[in-house]
Order: structure tokens, then sequence, then C-alpha cells
């Protein structure tokens, strides 16, 4: 024990006492590491954005559908009230519900809308204006005139494609068209309250949206909806919320079913799988270069106090021992080193960039992946798995690149070492 | 069927998202193609104090428990092409109808079978019957301007519509009535207006006006060729103009027409559609 | 100031330490190689994006009238009503070094039913020999094969296909409005059923021989909408467009050859995205050479200090010095630069030419179906190579100023002396 504290004071002092060269493989290690936590709490917060708003223009991060709605897309496979009844008991058990921010009963069908133009076929989705407001966004996207407002009865949300092609402006008429629940053809008069942009072209020809209850009357289905959209606290507590669903609608299965976003939305799954494994890449490659370099900096100066080490072990210390102050010496380089560059990592990101890194500088347009808008701005966010797995990398690199500095420091031969200046 | 007598059909083909959209350049003719059958068949006296809605809505139902059977021909004329089609038109109320074409020979035998809410073509080259699901009740009409929908669906005038005299008096020496149609608060229907006139005397229709919901004329009908057929006074001829294409049109002609004929309803079979014979 | 000296001075201090000069040599090489290679690879997924979105069916590049985008209008065949050479096209298209191959294509819509069921539909008509050149929707077959020219055959999607209820061999009816008015309509012989992944496609779409939807629609074979062409390199394509456009005598206004630049523009922005990142990456990975590079300098002259002093006490000048030092540091970087370049280049041309399947790493990966290969394949990133060069050298010479300005600053006497 008193042995193991004296290789500890050893390794210390010797860090100390090269100041100029600990610095630099400090410095070395601070940058790394600090651009590691950087581009993870960038790269997270990127990831959490381009999730949370394909999941708002979509079914949300769990939909919650008829099991064969998914496939038919058919009026038929809707969430009868009393499936919803289960639904909605299952949400609201305490520990899923505590993780659940919204849910927005849709009704959803392929129709048609006319106007004294023509017919444009078109995705109607009947919302709850409150609800949906905050949930989809769609009125954040606003042009011409307002979202749809609680107490809206005969009103519609359009894109602004549509409103072109079908010649329609703010309070113009329009006559959605569709199959009801009976199998005949049903219209529903509604007008124009707001004009939305999102960019995308299928977006803003292809939706529209009004009241929930206007829907369910128009298509005669009292009050069956066709998806839940929930939306979860966080994308990374999607996975843990669906199973607990699973888990809860096991029994109401031939009715009610879970579906989680990566299943719905499986062009946006892939989107973020791949540059998952660009950024895994891009952290392997730092932290081979940052070790390269604390495997160089330990060794020369193993090397540089090569009469020392002779004289250590001619005064009785052991190889191991010596291998030991060695390793010490690199694990706790790279241990302060590697701690700091946390912190100057963290703190940097957090005071310049914790309203978000703003990259619209570099594009022309809008920029949309997999289908989604995104806006070029990325909000860092920090987790403490990214504490953990920095600190982990940290340690690991530590570990390894001192092993071959403390490997070279045994196989010092302590007569010849004596033949060296200090 | 997708439109075939829209200048054009769209498919974007981005391979994110696909879809087959129609702009039909002439629109719903329901209530127009069936209000205009209906005055066909409306008695050629009637008292000139009835008002405006006892009017329509007589005529309405005058309609119903009628049959009918003529030949038609229509002339479509487009940007692109021009056509020629001639066809026998079987008619129960508004319950069953029957169209076959006679010409032009390479469509000869094609047909149209309506019986209630379903529809079905028979085709005649590929010797088949294809019935038209709900969601293809939008698309043209055997390539026509008439949607599936305008055939299927029964005139609604009355109950979607309010209907005022706008102007009554003479036009052109004759004493008319010029009827404006407001669309009721919640009718789904996407007219903001139609208007149209009608012979006092005869109580035939001279023109008919439908604009849309900002008043801008978005088409026009003309009645033309008043004479009898099957006992009764009717335009023979109907123009129909779209405002934004002033060189398109579709003209449709009665070339024979008889009234209370001997049909009954097992006459609308899909038998009947696919064969000539026993039909006269 | 004779420099010769210096230089050799510098030259051979590499090899008095071989060990710490091999392992910043070893970190040079291993950040150009990193940086080059990821840059590659980043490359490499956004020209596989790019080929996914334009390879499945639409093609790098397309020609029509002028007048056909952006409502494909039916009527608006290449060379109006009397519509053109197609194979003339073909073969002025696919002269262009940069194109692969070329097909025309007919759009048309109508409905296919089966028994009781029918179904809306956009029609495609190929011909089957040419079209694989350009697209590869005729891979993605779940069962059958694609339709044969001169016959009545139609590939369905496998949505359209479980909506009618058909199998390879069913017989179905085509109906499609032809472009004089009438109602096109044969039977057709569903010769196979295509799977893209992609819904709308799988839904909506059929494809049959030209030939047949030409006849169904009234069409002369001289009509066609589109001659799409395959550029492998995608980046080629608008400068292929450009060149093509005065090929195919296009000048006068009538004929409209487009890159996927213009048709798909949101593709371009992505790849311009990831360009502007790898600058960072750039930055990064260098800037922490720097720090190696530094500190192996900083050692090599400290423990050549006496040197420095004997050589500043016979009078050289402390130039030379810093210019050795300099000239170390250098030649440190040429020779991390060629091990870097001679290990990235052949694994740059082994993961071109053959790429490793990362299907077992990234699993069922059904994103667009079967046509998504998760294969690393990488593309020249020839620009980021010289950027990276450069880069080091910079690297190297920033890196050792410092430790060369001190070197020329030992005191000599003391130095000598041994303090």
């Amino acid at each position: 024990m008193r042995r193991a504290k004296l290789l500890a004071r050893l390794a210390l002092r010797n860090v100390r006492r090269q100041t100029r060269r600990s610095i630099l493989t400090a410095s070395a290690m601070v940058l790394g590491v600090a651009v590691l936590v950087f581009s993870r709490a960038l790269g997270d917060g990127a990831h959490e954005d381009w999730i949370d708003q394909g999941v708002r223009l979509g079914k949300g991060h769990i939909a919650i559908q008829h099991p064969r709605f998914q496939q038919s897309r058919h009026l038929d496979d809707r969430l009868t009230p009393r499936a919803l009844a289960l639904a909605e008991r299952a949400l609201a058990e305490p520990d899923i519900a505590a993780r659940v921010t919204a849910v927005a009963p849709r009704l959803e069908i392929q129709g048609l809308a006319n106007s004294a133009t023509g017919a444009i076929p078109v995705f109607v989705t009947g919302v709850d204006p409150e609800i949906e407001a905050g949930f989809s966004k769609l009125g954040d996207r606003v042009v011409e005139g307002r979202y749809l407002e609680d107490g809206d009865r005969l009103h519609a949300f359009v894109g602004q494609r549509l409103a072109e092609r079908l010649d329609l402006e703010l309070d113009s008429r329009l006559v959605l068209t569709g199959q009801d629940a009976t199998g005949e053809i049903a219209g529903q008069f509604v007008r124009v309250v707001g004009i939305f942009r999102t960019g995308l072209p299928e977006a803003d020809e292809g939706i529209v949206h009004i009241p929930l209850r206007t829907a369910q009357e128009w298509l005669q289905v009292g009050g069956a909806v066709t998806t839940l959209a929930v939306l979860v606290a966080s994308g990374w507590d999607m996975p843990a919320v669906l199973d607990d669903l699973d888990a809860a609608l096991a029994e109401d299965a031939s009715e009610v079913a879970a579906l989680g976003w990566r299943e719905a939305m499986p062009e946006l799954d892939a989107a973020i799988r791949i540059d998952d494994y660009g950024d895994y890449l891009f952290h392997l490659i730092l932290f081979v270069i940052v070790g390269l370099a604390i495997v160089n900096t330990v060794l020369m100066s193993v090397l540089y106090r090569t009469r020392e080490f002779g004289v250590l072990r001619a005064l009785g210390l052991t190889k191991g021992e010596t291998a030991g102050v060695v390793f010490g010496e690199g694990v706790l380089l790279t241990l302060v080193s590697g701690l700091l560059g946390m912190v100057v990592g963290f703190a940097f990101t957090w005071v310049f960039f914790r309203n978000g890194l703003d990259y619209s500088g570099l594009l022309d347009s809008e920029f949309t992946i997999s289908g989604i808008l995104l806006e070029p701005v990325i909000v860092p966010i920090f987790r403490m798995v990214q504490v953990f797995q920095s600190l982990g990398s940290i340690v690991v690199i530590g570990v390894l690149a001192s092993l071959y500095p403390a490997y070279r420091a045994t196989r010092i031969d302590v007569a010849e070492a004596m033949k060296f200046e200090a | 069927m997708a439109c075939g007598g829209c200048d054009y059909w769209e498919v974007d083909v981005y391979p994110i998202a696909v879809r087959v959209s129609r702009v039909s350049w002439l629109r719903r003719l329901a209530p127009y193609a069936l209000l205009t059958l209906v005055l066909f068949l409306l008695p050629s006296q009637l008292s000139a104090q009835t008002d405006a809605r006892e009017i329509v809505d007589r005529v309405d139902r005058l309609l119903r428990g009628r049959s009918s059977r003529g030949t038609m021909r229509m002339d479509v004329v487009t940007a692109h092409w021009s056509r020629s089609m001639q066809m026998r038109i079987w008619s129960l109320g508004t319950e069953y109808a029957l169209i076959r074409l006679l010409a032009p020979p390479k469509d000869a035998g094609t047909a149209t079978l309506k019986s209630g809410e379903d529809m079905w073509n028979y085709l005649p080259r590929v010797d088949r019957t294809i019935k038209l699901p709900a969601s293809l009740m939008g698309a043209s009409w055997m390539g026509s301007h008439f949607t599936n929908d305008d055939l299927v669906k029964e005139s609604r005038i009355i109950e979607d519509y309010d209907i005022e005299i706008g102007y009554e008096g003479a036009r052109n020496g004759v004493e008319v009535w010029e009827f404006v149609l407001t669309p009721k608060p919640e009718a789904a229907v996407v007219w903001g207006r139609i208007e149209e006139q009608v012979r006092q005397g005869d109580l035939m229709p001279v023109w008919a006006r439908y604009y849309d919901d900002r008043g801008e004329l978005a088409r026009s009908i003309t009645f033309e060729d008043f004479r009898s057929m099957g006992g009764r006074l009717v335009p023979a001829r109907m123009v129909i103009r779209p405002a934004d294409k002033p060189t398109e049109s579709t003209t449709i002609t009665y070339l024979d027409l008889e009234f209370d004929i001997a049909l009954d309803a097992s006459f609308f079979s899909l038998r009947r559609l696919q064969s000539d014979r026993g039909s006269d | 100031m004779a420099a010769r000296p210096w230089w050799r001075i510098g030259w051979r201090n590499l090899g008095r330490n071989r060990r710490r000069s091999l392992i910043t040599i070893a970190a040079l090489a291993v950040g150009y190689f990193s940086v080059v290679l990821l840059v590659g690879w980043w490359d490499g997924v956004v020209v596989e994006m790019i080929n996914n979105g334009t390879g499945i069916l639409s093609g790098q590049l397309q020609v029509h009238s002028a007048a056909y985008l952006p409502d494909r209008n039916v009527y608006e065949t290449i060379g109006g009503p009397d519509g053109t050479d197609v194979t003339a096209i073909i073969a002025g298209v696919t002269a262009d070094p940069a194109v692969e191959g070329a097909a025309p294509r007919v759009y048309g819509g109508g409905l296919v039913s089966f028994g009781n069921a029918t179904t809306a539909a956009a029609f495609l008509g190929i011909d089957p020999e040419l079209e694989p050149r350009v697209s590869r929707l005729m891979d993605a077959l779940s069962s059958g094969r694609p339709p044969a020219r001169g016959t009545n055959e139609i590939l369905v999607g496998v949505e359209m296909a479980r909506i009618l209820g058909v199998e390879p061999g069913a017989e179905v009816v085509v109906v499609a409005p032809a472009v004089d008015g009438s109602l096109g309509n044969d039977l057709f012989v569903v010769s196979g059923v295509f799977t893209s992944g992609l819904a709308d496609l799988d839904r909506t779409f059929a494809l049959l021989p030209i030939d047949a939807l030409q006849a169904l629609m009234v069409l002369d074979p001289g009509r066609v909408h589109e001659i799409a062409a395959a550029v492998p390199d995608p980046w080629d394509a608008p400068a292929a467009a450009t060149r093509l456009h005065s090929a195919l005598g296009a000048t006068d206004g009538a004929l409209a050859v487009e890159s996927w630049t213009d048709l798909r523009p949101e593709l371009v922005e992505y790849a311009q995205l990831s360009q502007s990142f790898q600058w960072v990456l750039l930055v990064i990975v260098f800037g922490m050479a720097i720090f190696g590079v530094a500190n192996t300098m900083l050692m090599a002259t400290f423990e050549r200090r006496h040197e420095f002093a004997l050589l500043l006490a016979l009078g050289a000048a402390p130039r030379g010095i810093v210019w050795s030092v300099v000239v170390e540091a250098i030649a440190l970087g040429a020779i991390g630069l060629l091990v870097g370049a001679a290990v990235t280049g052949p694994v740059l041309v082994w993961w071109h030419n053959a790429p490793p399947d990362l299907s077992w790493l990234v699993g069922d990966f059904t994103m667009a179906g079967a046509l998504v290969r998760p294969v690393l394949r990488v593309e020249y990133p020839w620009s980021m190579a010289v950027q990276s060069a450069l880069a080091l050298f910079a690297t190297a010479a920033l890196a050792a100023l410092y430790p060369a300005m001190r070197a020329a600053r030992v005191p000599p006497a003391d130095t000598l002396s041994g303090r």
C-alpha cells in the first residue's frame, strides 16, 4: 500500500515536472474531447430535431391505430369508440402518461378536393384544433389566414399549392368528397380559413385539415377516429413507451395496435442511422489521433528519463512498478486533460450555441431530408449518456495509449541507462 | 377512369410521393345535366303564377317515375382533338340509366349502366365489364366531360340551392324569367351562383351560367333548337362552353326521344349492358 | 546564408530519433488517411443517396419537349404532334461520354381492372431492352419477369397486385384515355410484380411495353414523352445536360434537357451541406495534429539544445537553425503524407470498386426496399485529398515554428556549460 502511494506520487510529480510537454499533450486531448462533446451534443440535437419535425408532420412518435389500418388505409379499419376508450385507458397509465406530452386524435381519409376549377386528390385529416396546433406545428407555417381553432366547424386549412391549383383564396368554398362509412361518396362543404406552406410540394398540395367533429359527421363514423398520434417527451423515450403501450394493449390486440415511428417512417429511420454511422466513424478517428498523440508524448517522456528510471530501478523499483508509474502518468494526464476537455466542450457548446447553431447561411433554400422540412438551426442536447460515454472514451484512450510506453519502461536496461545523460 | 376529356392528366414522378391528379376542364355537370333532362319532361303548359321554387321542384318531382329512351349525338371539341359520338340512352327515373355508344365504329358497343349508386362499363373490344368503384366516381365518363358521378348522383338542386327570380320580363322580344340560384349555407356544391334563363311561355331553358365562389363565370350552357320530340317541347341541342377556354365545347344533340315507354328495373341488367339483343 | 547545409541538417535530424519520427509520421499519416477516407465515404453516401433518388425510376438526365413539364401534359410529346426520330435522339444522348444508357418513355393514366376490382393507375411505357440501363425498377421484381416488347404484358406494383388480387399470369383490363379523345382499352397479362418499397410507386405504377401503350393511347411510334438517361457519376450530369442541349439541336427552345440537379434540387442541397461539414472535419483533424507535431519538435529541439548552442557559439545565424527545424518538420510532413497517401490510395480504390457490404451491420435496411444497398462505397475525393495534403504541410510547418524559434534563442554560453 505504501508502495502504491509512493508510485502515485511519483507519477504525479513526473507529470508536473514536464509541464510544457504535458500541456502540449493535454491540449491535444482537451481539444479532442471538447470537439467530441461538441459534436455529440449537436449531433444528438440534430437527430432529435429531425425526428421531432418528422413525427409531428407524420403520426407522432407512436401511432395508435387499428392493426390493419397501416396497410389498408381504409375507413373500415378505424378505432371504434370502444377501441378508443381502451387506448385512452392505456395512455392514462401513470408511467406512460408521465412521458407522453401530447395525444392527437385524427380521422384521416384519402379523398378529393373540389372547387369550380377542378378536383385534386388530397389527404384529409380531421383534427382537434387545439391539440393539433401544438402538435403538427402546421399552424406555424401559415402564409395567409389562420390555423383551425376550437369552435370551428366548416373550416379548412389547406396548402399553398392546392390553393393555387384549385384557385382558392381565404374564405373560398371547397367541397371535399370521399367514401364514408356506409360506402357511399359523400360531399362536405367547407371554407378555407388558412393557407400554409411547408416547402414540401407533396404536403403543400396534398394535406387538408378540417375539424374532427366535422369529419366525423361527414363520414358518419360517430365518435371514431383512425389514428391517435402520440408525442413523447423525448425521442429516446420512445422505445420504452412503445413497449409499455404494447403491454397495456396486448389483450385488445385485434382492435388496437401501437406503431413506433421507425416502422411508420422507415425513410427517416434510415437517414438517421446513416448519419449515426458517420458520426461513429468520425469519433473513432478523433480517438485514434488523440491516442497517438498521447502515446508519442508519454513514450518520449519515458525515453527522456531513461537515466532516471535506471536510477530508480537500481534503487529497487521493480519492473512492474516502473511500468505502473509510467502507466499512471499516462492515465493521469489523459484523465485530467480529458475532464478539462469535457468541461471546455460543454461550456463552449452551452455558451455559444445553447440557442442553436444556425447554418442557414450555407443553404440557398429550404432543406429537406427524407421528406421533412428542417429549420437550419441545430439546438444541442446534453444528456447524461454523453457524459458517461465521453468519460469512458477518455479512460479507454488513456489506458490504451499508456500501455506501450509502460511496456517500454520495463525494458530499460539498468546498467545501460546509467550511461545516459539526464 | 382518368379524365379523357381533360386536356391533360398529371403524374408527379417523385419517388418519395407519387400521385395521380386530374383536372377536369369541364366540371360537375350533375345539376345541369339532370336539370336539363328534367326540363325536357316538363309539360308544355304551366301556370305562370307558380313561383320559381315550385317550378323547379315540380319539375324535379315530375321526373320521378318517368321513363325515357332516345338517341343522342355528342360532339366534343378540345384544344387537341375533336370527336363525335352517337349513343342510345334509356332511363328510368333517376335510379337507372343505360347508355350505349353507336358511333364511331371503333367504340360502338361500349356501354355504361347505372343502377342505384353503382356503375358499370362494358368494353366490347375486350368483351369485359368493369365495375367502377366509388373512388373513381370523379373520373370522366367515356372520355367525355361528364364525370361518372354526374350520371350517378341524383339531382339535389332544390335541397342545395335557394332560388329567386332575378329578372322577369322580355329579352329579345321573348318573355323570360331569369332565376338566380344561390347555394344554401352548408350545401356541398362548388358553385357560388347559378343563373338560368327560362322562357315563360313554354318553360324552355335558354341558357344556364355557372359562377365560381368569387362571382367569376366558369362555364355556360346554351339551349337551342326547340322542337317537339316524343310529344314534348324540348331543346334538341345543348352547348357547353368553359369560360377559360373559349375554343372548347361539348355539344349534345338529341336525334330522337321518347317518353313514358314500357320499361322496368329488370331492363337495366348487366346482361343487357353487354349485348344488343332485345333492346331497341 | 547558404541554405543547403541547413536542409541537410534538418533532413538528417529525422533519423536521429527514429522512433519518435516514426510515431509522428504515423500520426500525420493516420490523420491524412482518416480525413480523406471519411470524406470519400461521405461523398459515397451522397452519391448513393442521389442514385437512389434518381436511379429507381427517373434517371439522372431527362429530355422532354419544352412544354411537357411541370404539368406533364400528355399531348406534349417530344417533337410535338408529329413526333420525332426516337432512335436518333437516343443515339445522340448515348453518344455523350458521361451517359451510360438512354431509354424512351411514354406516360399515361387510366385504370386497371381484374374481376370486380378496379384501381386507378399511372402507366409507364418502356423499352424492356433499353430501360434496365437507366432505371432499377425492373430489378426489384418480387415475382415474374419484365414485360416483353411486342406483347400485351404489364408489370404492376405489389400494392396494386394486392388490391386487384392478381399474380403473374392474370389477365387484366387496361383502360387509358387516348390522345384522340377515345377510350383506349385492351387486355393485358400480368408478367410480374415489382416491390420498390416506395408505397406510392407500388400502388399506382404499372409498366407496359412502350409500343403497347402507344397503341392504346393512339400515339404514333415516333411520339414519346421522355428520353431518360443514366449518368453513373451523377455529378457529371449537369455538364452532360449542357452538352446535349447543343448536341441535340435544342437551342431553338423546343427541347429541354435537364439533369437531376434541376429536377431534384433538394438532393443538391444535401450534397452541398455535407461538403461544408467536410471543411470542419479537416480543421479539427489537422488542428489536433498540430499539437502532436509541436510536441515532437519541442522534444527534439530540447534534446539537441547543446548542439544548437554550439552552432550559435560558432557563429551560425539563428535563422539557419530555425530553418533546419522547420525543414525537419516539413520532412516529417512529407513522409507522413507519402505514407498516408500510400495507404489511402489502395484502400480508396479497393472500397470504390469492391465496396464492403454492410448489410450485416445495418440489418434489415428496408428503407426503399431492396434497392438501397448498405455498401460502404467511397468516391474519390480529389479536392479533399489535395486540401488535406496542404493542410498537413501547413500543420507541420506551423507546429515547428514555436520550437524552432525557441531553438534559435538558446543561450549558447549557459547551455554549453550545462545549465
